[in-house]
């Protein structure tokens, strides 16, 4: 069965033209003079080295290595992250530490080496679901960008002081000595 | 004006003439560079964007970047000029001095102002002087020989869609150009001349006696035909990258390229002044008897540009035209209402009105 197109009758005074299109060229304008009094950062167009967009809440950017109060990872090494990546990317070689004290001792594991290759990572989010520590999050830089391949390649210090700038809180570059054991803390 | 003629060992009509001309082009130059600007602002803005603003002068000053014309003719000077291997040469080359040449030229018959008299000389700025004996039938002969600039492009590119583009800007201005013609010439019937400053002084300086009032509908016939003439959007099925890859110039690059653009330009020019002085009294003040030299070049700039920004205007509101429906318009349309406002106006006169 064959579908019946309804044509559409013009009144007299659009088929004239000259109507339908001042009508069109009213609309352009306004559009024009509302684009033209509207303050920059008010525009649709966000300029984009000069303004940045605000990304949501729940937006899976650059990865960040979560960190104590005092400045240890909360990393286990438990390699979940790594297994549950698609991309492969995630590369972690584990170490113990301990603190052997004849009160407290303990005997715990921590990464020594956690590299994500950026270039391969496609920011899905599946290690930070997997991680039993919450200790990897996503969050919302979106400027990964580098010269070589090589800067690319986040170690774990890197990983570790991606958002410190953002949130206020100091560089390191180095494990504390640890005093209680990490299961102590309330996560 | 005679300082600088005896400089030149020259007559001042000579210098004058030199002046005019240097004038006259550079000021059509520059707007039809600047034109390119403004399209792109102005279509950005009416599509809720904000079009080029970060070409700066030394990385710095933006002025709202308007420096995009300078980075742009750099670079296109310095693209590298490629020609197709079976094309033919001569005529690739000149096609874009064809299309620039007559977009240019339109302009010199238009009275831009008020003319002076000074040291006994009378001045008129326009560059052909009234009563050359061309009048305004110039204009429209130079304006039929723009379509050889797009069409021997087309032709000489050997490129299929070029061709295309080429021969539907040809068979287009077969269509539209009977039609303006008699709208002009209902207007050279009414005035009692062809001179474009004949024009300007029988419409006067009160708005309501200018040629757009009782020759409404000629307005209309001229300035849609204006638009094909000018291969702009409604009409530019020379150039319909929709459908035709970019028309008669998809093989242009470089500065030939940016040459045919500014032809284009350059005739939107000339087609606003045109406008301007058949149907908006020219460089006449409104409510003025006799403005001075300057009151009069700023109120012919103020139409001419207000025309030009019609062009981008529309530009951005319609979509493009099948070609088939300019023939329809052309010949079914715009022939008969340019005929009938022949035939009311001739009527009105042998009543004596």
């Amino acid at each position: 069965m064959g579908v019946v197109v309804k044509k559409v009758e013009l009144s007299w005074l659009d088929r004239t033209y000259v109507w339908p299109v001042m009508k069109g060229m009213g609309i352009t304008f306004r559009h024009f003079i509302k684009q033209l009094f509207t303050p920059t950062s008010k525009r649709y167009t966000i300029q984009y080295p000069d303004m940045k967009k605000q990304m949501p809440a729940g937006y899976r950017g650059l990865h960040e290595l979560k960190r104590f109060e005092d400045g240890a990872i909360k990393c286990v090494a438990c390699f979940m992250c790594a297994e549950a990546c698609p991309a492969r990317c995630i590369s972690i070689e584990a170490e113990e530490f301990s603190n052997l004290n004849f009160t407290q001792g303990f005997e715990e594991k921590r990464p020594q080496v956690f590299k994500i290759d950026m270039l391969r990572c496609i920011y899905c989010g599946m290690c930070e679901e997997a991680c039993p520590k919450d200790a990897i999050w996503l969050r919302n830089d979106y400027e990964v960008a580098a010269y070589d391949r090589l800067s690319m390649q986040f170690g774990k210090w890197d990983l570790m002081n991606t958002y410190a700038e953002a949130d206020g809180k100091e560089r390191i570059s180095e494990d504390p000595i640890p005093s209680v054991p990490r299961r102590a803390i309330a996560m | 004006m005679d300082t600088l003629a005896s400089l030149l060992h020259t007559s001042p009509a000579i210098a004058w003439m030199g002046v005019k001309i240097v004038i006259v082009f550079s000021a059509v130059m520059l707007l039809a560079s600047v034109w390119t600007w403004v399209e792109r602002r102005g279509a950005a803005m009416i599509q809720d964007r904000i079009g080029p603003n970060r070409a700066a002068l030394f990385g710095k000053i933006r002025i709202l970047g308007l420096a995009q014309l300078l980075a742009d003719g750099i670079k296109f000077f310095f693209k590298e000029d490629l020609e197709p291997t079976d094309a033919n040469k001569g005529l690739f080359w000149l096609a874009p001095f064809l299309a620039f040449v007559p977009a240019m030229m339109g302009f010199a018959i238009i009275p831009f102002g008020r003319d002076f008299t000074s040291g006994g000389h009378v001045y008129h700025l326009s560059v052909l002087d009234p009563g050359n004996g061309m009048g305004m039938l110039y204009p429209l002969a130079i304006g039929g020989l723009a379509v050889y600039g797009v069409l021997v492009a087309a032709w000489s590119s050997n490129n299929k869609w070029s061709i295309l583009g080429g021969m539907r800007s040809s068979a287009t201005m077969v269509s539209y150009e009977i039609g303006m013609s008699l709208a002009v010439v209902s207007l050279f019937m009414t005035t009692g001349g062809y001179d474009p400053s004949e024009i300007i002084a029988a419409q006067g300086h009160l708005p309501w006696h200018w040629n757009v009032v009782p020759q409404f509908l000629g307005f209309i016939v001229f300035f849609t035909c204006m638009f094909a003439e000018t291969n702009r959007l409604p009409f530019d099925f020379a150039e319909g990258e929709s459908e035709i890859v970019a028309g008669f110039n998809t093989e242009y690059g470089s500065m030939k390229f940016s040459l045919l653009a500014l032809a284009e330009y350059a005739h939107l020019m000339t087609a606003s002044a045109l406008v301007a002085t058949l149907y908006f009294g020219g460089w006449q003040v409104p409510f003025v008897a006799h403005p001075s030299v300057g009151l009069s070049i700023l109120s012919f700039l103020i139409k001419m540009l207000f025309f030009a920004w019609v062009f981008v205007w529309i530009r951005w509101t319609l979509p493009r035209f099948r070609y088939d429906q300019l023939m329809h318009l052309g010949w079914k349309a715009m022939l008969p209402l340019s005929m009938l406002n022949l035939i009311v106006h001739a009527w009105l006169m042998s009543h004596g009105r």
